[in-house]
């Protein structure tokens, strides 16, 4: 049986053990793929994913372009706005960009726990609102700040949803993922490298110096990051 | 299909490479000149970065699967040669292709 103490999504985690016993039979541990599509645009969102380990990206695609809106890794729970906010079908694709475990529920036994719980859903659209200013964060990064900056933000915010310094990647995916070429990602790859904030390998990247991405992150990264410690772990 | 390695030179030297690392399967050279052509067209209308600040000065040298050099496609390649006086429409080359 699923064991509060040992779950690892932080939602759950700052569950009420009196709210986590309204979620708990409910929860189903389901092994994820690379790739894998948890949920598509234009259909229904019929379950939820708490990621426990790995994370997913939301994309938004235009024909041939596609570009990250988001990322949801164990700090979150995939499916939340749609279902919390009463959209009937999903907008985007979310696909897992790095593999692991997700806790599964289906719409009903959840919306079903947070109609019957207020505290539990006050933390679930506190959620909902860190999700918001990380997607708008995406939008400021993607007008205002160069190739550097991107991948930077982009690689701590993979960093911030892994265990260890290994980000198993390819460029092919980091270009689908920021909206640019490869060629674009071969150079940023190339300069934080050569400043020996990361190590490149063929299919990973590995996070030497965080805090010198940090700092070349400059205000790209950690706005989302502080809401979500202030309004879901703080309070 | 053959697979070509779109390195980017953006200096001199061994260090001015940005090398890459994944490549990727075209029909054969012509189709790799395209590429290089749509790519470079792409990266200079949309990437601001501040390791490489020009992309005039920069090439793809185009590597086949055995590491050999095959073709070298200069950036300034993607802009037609214009005599002096001719005006030059940049929004032409702005467009993602």
């Amino acid at each position: 049986m699923l064991q509060h103490s040992t779950v690892r999504n932080r939602l759950l985690r700052r569950l009420s053990g009196d709210d986590f016993a309204l979620l708990q039979p409910h929860l189903r541990p389901m092994p994820t793929k690379l790739r894998q599509i948890l949920i598509s645009p234009r259909e229904p969102v019929t379950q939820l994913f708490f990621p426990e380990v790995g994370y997913v990206s939301v994309l938004a695609e235009n024909g041939k372009y596609g570009i990250e809106v988001g990322m949801v890794g164990r700090e979150g729970l995939v499916g939340a706005a749609p279902v919390l906010l009463g959209s009937d079908c999903a907008t985007y694709h979310e696909f897992v960009q790095s593999a692991g475990e997700m806790l599964a529920i289906g719409i009903g036994p959840f919306c079903t726990a947070v109609r019957h719980s207020p505290t539990l859903r006050r933390l679930m659209l506190r959620y909902v609102q860190t999700k918001l200013i990380q997607t708008s964060q995406t939008a400021c990064a993607n007008a205002v700040y160069n190739m550097d900056l991107r991948l930077a933000r982009w690689l701590l915010m993979c960093h911030d949803r892994l265990d260890g310094d290994e980000i198993p990647i390819t460029h092919d995916l980091i270009a689908l993922l920021l909206g640019v070429q490869r060629s674009g990602v071969t150079v940023a790859v190339r300069s934080l490298a050569g400043a020996r904030l990361i190590r490149r390998q063929r299919g990973r990247i590995t996070v030497l110096n965080r805090e010198a991405l940090i700092t070349l992150a400059h205000s790209s990264y950690g706005v989302p990051e502080a809401e979500y410690a202030r309004l879901i772990e703080e309070t | 299909m053959p697979r070509y390695y779109f390195n980017l030179r953006h200096r001199p030297g061994p260090a001015g490479l940005a090398v890459d690392p994944e490549g990727e399967e075209l029909p054969d050279l012509n189709a790799a000149r395209e590429r290089a052509l749509n790519a470079a067209r792409d990266t200079i209308a949309n990437i601001r970065s501040d390791f490489v600040r020009d992309w005039f000065v920069c090439s793809f040298e185009i590597e086949d699967e055995d590491a050999q050099l095959v073709l070298m496609v200069p950036f300034s390649d993607t802009v037609p040669e214009v005599e002096d006086d001719e005006p030059v429409e940049p929004a032409l080359h702005a467009v993602r292709s």
